[in-house]
This record gives structure tokens, sequence and C-alpha cells, in this order.
């Protein structure tokens, strides 16, 4: 009995944390939005950066959107390949950012999943209601330390990781597995 | 429609069909399948060429040009345009409350021509298509196809515009079907405005036909399957997730 209670516990305790964590980047998120306006665009770019690096596990992404084919890229391959995935999501987040200052958040529901998992599941609202409502799902994980890091975010149901990971398991089928192939069409427009 | 061209579009939908009998028998494959790639590919290449050479500086015009306020009003009057088509296949479909709530919106906008939305989007309709009636139909989802000039259909979905188009002007009188034609291009740059960001930041990207493609098959799937599919697909995410995560 004391077991379950405990368990339940710890559940709870978890989803809250998970929550907490997708409340404190947006809050985050939206003052950096408003701070970095005045900024060049590489400074710009930079501040964002360090915020998404702060949020997001670089190493799962990085593994779960290039599948099979990591295991065969050196350690150098890795690192490049983590850097450029980075700098996509910026690419892909800056754009909104922002919007993002003029627009709310509000939590819907947050559940677990599996033995590991947790969703955050919230909506993007625009207060004057010009503009519809977005749905974003966020998934998450404890790191070794306890804290809860992103592993993929889907909005409107569209999953930023399998999107990512059908382009790159594309470039590298077609390329017997060449990573170096993969980074340079990665970062030649970048 | 002249007998001819009734011929010919019988042959079309019949050919589109027999590409659909083409694909496996599950209802959707994988988003890595795409048996006419290399075509899919070239046509990309002209879509990728109409786009940025007219499209695009067309839409930021539009955008530049036009007050937000009139822009609202022409997409709230093209959305209205298409919501017959939603009365239609959201009664096909057996969704009642839907077609209900679409005709109630359809009837009380129809007083501004749709220019203005009278309940200020406060009744969410979705969108049904006859594409999505097919799927309810159990037909299969068929290859990718990359359209000219249209973009990114499955041949399920392909058939069900054309359906859609050919059931509006069975419909429609001669005056509306005028009016419609005006609109194919108007209803281009109104969504290519709305989508500036995201498509430029799809040509920025390693491979941005794969791009295209993964976005639209999620999209559509979301659109038309039921939460159980949703479920299923999270399950199986989920799954690998974990493994990843051990």
């Amino acid at each position: 009995m004391i077991f379950n209670v405990n368990i339940t516990k710890s559940l709870s305790d978890n989803l809250k944390m998970g929550e907490s964590t997708i409340q404190q980047m947006i809050l985050e998120a939206q003052e950096h939005a408003i701070d970095t306006i005045k900024l060049e665009p590489n400074e710009r770019s930079l501040k964002i950066e360090l915020l998404i690096k702060k949020y997001i596990n670089l190493d799962f992404m990085s593994k779960a959107t290039t599948g099979s084919f990591w295991k065969k890229a050196s350690e150098i391959q890795k690192e490049k390949y983590k850097a450029a995935l980075l700098k996509q999501i910026v690419i892909t987040i800056e754009d909104h950012f922002n919007t993002l200052a003029t627009l709310s958040y509000k939590p819907i529901k947050s559940e677990r999943r599996g033995k590991k998992l947790i969703y955050v599941r919230g909506l993007i609202e625009d207060p004057n209601k010009k503009k519809p409502d977005i749905n974003l799902l966020w998934k998450l994980a404890a790191n070794k330390n306890g804290s809860f890091l992103i592993l993929d975010l889907e909005i409107e149901g569209i999953s930023l990781v399998s999107s990512q990971k059908a382009e790159a398991v594309s470039i590298l089928r077609k390329n017997r597995g060449n990573f170096d192939i993969l980074l340079n069409k990665m970062t030649r427009d970048n | 429609m002249t007998k001819k061209y009734k011929f010919l579009f019988v042959k079309f939908i019949a050919a589109l069909f027999i590409l659909n009998g083409c694909s496996n028998s599950t209802k959707f494959a994988s988003e890595n399948r795409d048996p006419f790639e290399k075509t899919n590919r070239n046509v990309f290449q002209f879509n990728k060429y109409v786009d940025q050479k007219i499209m695009s500086p067309i839409s930021k015009t539009y955008v530049k040009k036009v007050p937000a306020k009139i822009r609202t009003s022409v997409s709230n009057h093209l959305q209205w345009m298409d919501t017959p088509s939603t009365i239609i296949n959201s009664a096909l479909q057996t969704d009642m409350e839907n077609t209900i709530l679409a005709s109630a919106k359809f009837l009380l906008n129809g007083l501004t021509l749709g220019f203005y939305d009278l309940d200020k989007g406060e009744t969410v309709i979705k969108k049904r298509d006859f594409g999505s009636t097919l799927a309810r139909l159990n037909v299969s989802e068929g290859p990718f196809l990359m359209v000219p000039l249209i973009g990114p259909k499955t041949t399920r979905d392909l058939t069900g515009t054309i359906l859609d188009r050919q059931n509006m002007a069975t419909l429609s009188s001669n005056s509306i079907d005028d009016l419609s034609l005006a609109e194919v291009p108007i209803n281009i740059i109104d969504k290519r405005s709305k989508m500036s960001k995201t498509l430029d930041n799809i040509y920025l990207s390693a491979d941005p036909y794969v791009k295209v493609r993964s976005f639209y098959l999620q999209n559509r799937r979301n659109e038309i399957y039921s939460e159980k599919y949703i479920e299923n697909k999270n399950n199986n995410l989920d799954a690998e997730f974990e493994k990843l995560l051990d």
C-alpha cells in the first residue's frame, strides 16, 4: 500500500517537473524574444541557440534522427552533426520568435508514457483571436541528473524528429551511410 | 461538360484508382516508400522554380500592399467557398455534428458572402474533403505524388481533389463556376502568403523534397485518421524513444 502511494507520488512529481520545464522555457523564450529584438542577427541566433541547448536533449535527438547510421559515424562527425542539427532547430524556431512575444501559451494536459517518457500538451493562442490556435506536444524524459529535457516537439501533429529523420536517413541511404555528404548538405546554406 | 471531356475525366479517375491499386494493401505505407521519387523530384524542382520566380514575389507584394483586414476578408471568403465540400463530405462520413455546424456557419456567413466571419471563429468546424471520405471508405492512401503547380498529394487525395472540384461544378451555377475560376489564383496567393516562412525554411533544408513529403504525409494523416491512428503512431514512437534512452 505504502509502495503504491510512493509510486503515485513520484509519477505526479515527474509530471509536475515536466510541465514546469516547459513553462520555464516558454517564459524564458518570451523574455528572449523581447530582449533580443534589437540585437544583430548573429548575436540573436547565438542567444537563441544557448536557450534551446539548455532545454533539449541534443544527444538523443541526434541518435533518433539518424537511426542505425549513428553508430557508424566517427566522433568528429557526431559532434559536427549535433552542431548542424542545433543550427537547423534554431533556424526553424528563430522566425517564430517575434510572434511568440505577442502570443500566449496555455498548458492543457500532461501524461506519463511508458517507463520514461512524459507528454506535455499545450496551446499557443492569439489573445486577439486573429490567428488560429496552435497545438503543441512536447515529449520529455529525465536525464542522468534527474532534470527533464525535450526529446521531440510536435507542432499540429508534425514531429520535428520524424521529419528530420526522414530527411537525414534518405540522404544517408542514398550515399551509403556517408556522414560527410549529409553534413555538407546540412551546412551548405546556413 | 461535353461527352469527350466526361470520358477523359472517367478515364483519369480510373487511372488514379489503378495507381492506388499498385500500392500495398495497407491503409498507409512508410513515409520513405516513394515509387515515383525520380519523377516527383523533377516536378518538385519545377514547382520550386515557379514558386520562387512567380508565386513568392506576388505573395510578398500581396502582403505588402494589401491591408491585413482585406487579406483576412479574402481568406474568410475562400474558406466559406470551401464549406459546401465540407458539408457534403461530413454527411458522407456520417459526421452529423460537423455537417450541422458547417451548414449553420455557411448560411450565417453567407449573409456577407463569407467575407466576414460573423461568429468570430467560435464555431470550430473540421475541414472535410473527398480524400478524407475515400479514406473513411478504406481506400488505401496510394503512392505519394508531386503534382505540377498543385504540390504534394497522395493518389487518393488527388482523386479526392478532382472529385471535389467536379462535385462543386455540378452543383453550382455557371456564374459561380466563373467566380471560382477567378478564385484559384487568389487562393494560391493567399495560401502562399501564409506559408511564406515555412516554405523558405524548407528550401534551406538538406533535402527540401523529403521535408515537404514528410510534412505533407504527417499533416494529412493526422487530419484524416482518428485518434486511434495518432495513439498507435505515438506508441510506436514511444517504444523507439525508450529503446534509445536505454
